[in-house]
């Protein structure tokens, strides 16, 4: 059991640091940081008295706490899920926007084309 | 005209469209065959993409080029596959010219659907009662790829749906910026080509997916 508890605090402990030194962690809010913490905190709580788990557990009418900590396992992950997709989705539509606008810049540079001269009759691609 | 792997047909597609308008905007989709090159030698507008980003991103691609030509007033987007008739193209734009409409679309169930199967036809109607209930505008046909809009839709006009699904979001634009619309039948030439080029039915849950997930992480 020491030994179980040992590990796991190790890791959670590792986690911190690594989210703490991270550059990118300036760009997450602080809201998020402090949320982070209190939950590597209950985890820590959770792994040297594993009775209160079970004790919150009944409390929300859970028999066990390793159930109560697989459901909000399922809950988080399908946050997780969720987030991730729109995050890929975001990402994506700057990928386009950026690849886009760099393929009209290319070809309007290729065939010479003025924005402002609303007179050209010449609508036939001229080679370049 | 977005293009993806059409080197077979695109050259004669370019050419025949041509004749009749006179400028022609083909956005090469990161084609791996010699689209690229049979649009140059047809005489089209080229606009490479560098990577493959899906059919509504090459449309946008081609409106914003051909916006950056101050003197084309008048836009169409056209199938790459030869499905499409220019005299339904020349007709839509009459039609933008002479009513005040600021969007033409094409349908095919207002026409005739040339060598459509039973199943492809009833997947198409029920794509079209999604469309009217999600969008909240009534159409006979949500996915045709022929359309003809004035300048202002083209200066408006924003899609960021990739794929396929950008046909139900040019529907839910038309509906947000209250475009001036309406509907004519068009004729669509199914061949062998450009059926086994088209779309797979399967992909119509992809899209009733992501129309659905559009309206609820953008409200």
């Amino acid at each position: 059991m020491i030994v179980v508890q040992f590990i796991l605090i190790a890791a959670f402990v590792f986690l911190f640091v690594v989210a703490i030194r991270s550059r990118t962690a300036h760009s997450v809010s602080a809201s998020k940081k402090l949320f982070f913490m209190a939950f590597l905190f209950v985890l820590v709580v959770a792994v040297l008295a594993p009775g209160l788990v079970t004790d919150v557990a009944n409390l929300v009418g859970v028999g066990r706490g390793t159930d109560l900590v697989l459901y909000l396992l399922a809950v988080a992950f399908g946050f997780y899920v969720v987030n991730d997709y729109l995050r890929g989705q975001d990402s994506r539509q700057q990928l386009h926007r950026l690849a886009r606008r760099i393929a009209v810049l290319e070809a309007i540079e290729r065939y010479h084309i003025d924005s402002r001269d609303e007179t050209d009759p010449d609508t036939t691609p001229r080679a370049s | 005209m977005p293009v993806y792997n059409e080197a077979e047909v695109i050259g004669s597609v370019v050419k025949d469209v041509l004749e009749t308008c006179p400028t022609v905007v083909c956005v090469n989709d990161g084609s791996k065959d010699a689209s690229a090159a049979e649009i140059v030698k047809a005489g089209g507008y080229l606009v490479d993409h560098p990577i493959n980003m899906g059919q509504g991103a090459a449309l946008q691609t081609g409106i914003e080029f051909a916006r950056a030509m101050p003197h084309i007033q008048r836009f169409v987007t056209f199938d790459a596959d030869g499905q499409h008739l220019v005299e339904d193209a020349v007709r839509m734009v009459e039609m933008l010219e002479a009513g005040d409409l600021d969007i033409v679309l094409g349908s095919r169930f207002l026409g005739e659907a040339v060598g459509a199967s039973g199943a492809k036809k009833a997947l198409l109607k029920a794509a079209v009662k999604f469309s009217n209930v999600t969008s909240g505008i009534r159409l006979t046909d949500a996915h045709n790829g022929l359309r003809a809009f004035n300048r202002h839709v083209a200066e408006t006009m924003e899609i960021t749906a990739p794929d396929m699904t950008h046909a139900s979001e040019i529907i839910e634009l038309i509906a947000a910026n209250s475009y001036r619309y309406q509907e004519v039948p068009v004729t669509i030439r199914y061949t062998d080509y450009s059926t086994s080029k088209g779309q797979a039915s399967v992909n119509a849950i992809n899209i009733a997916v992501d129309t659905l997930l559009r309206r609820v992480t953008r409200q």
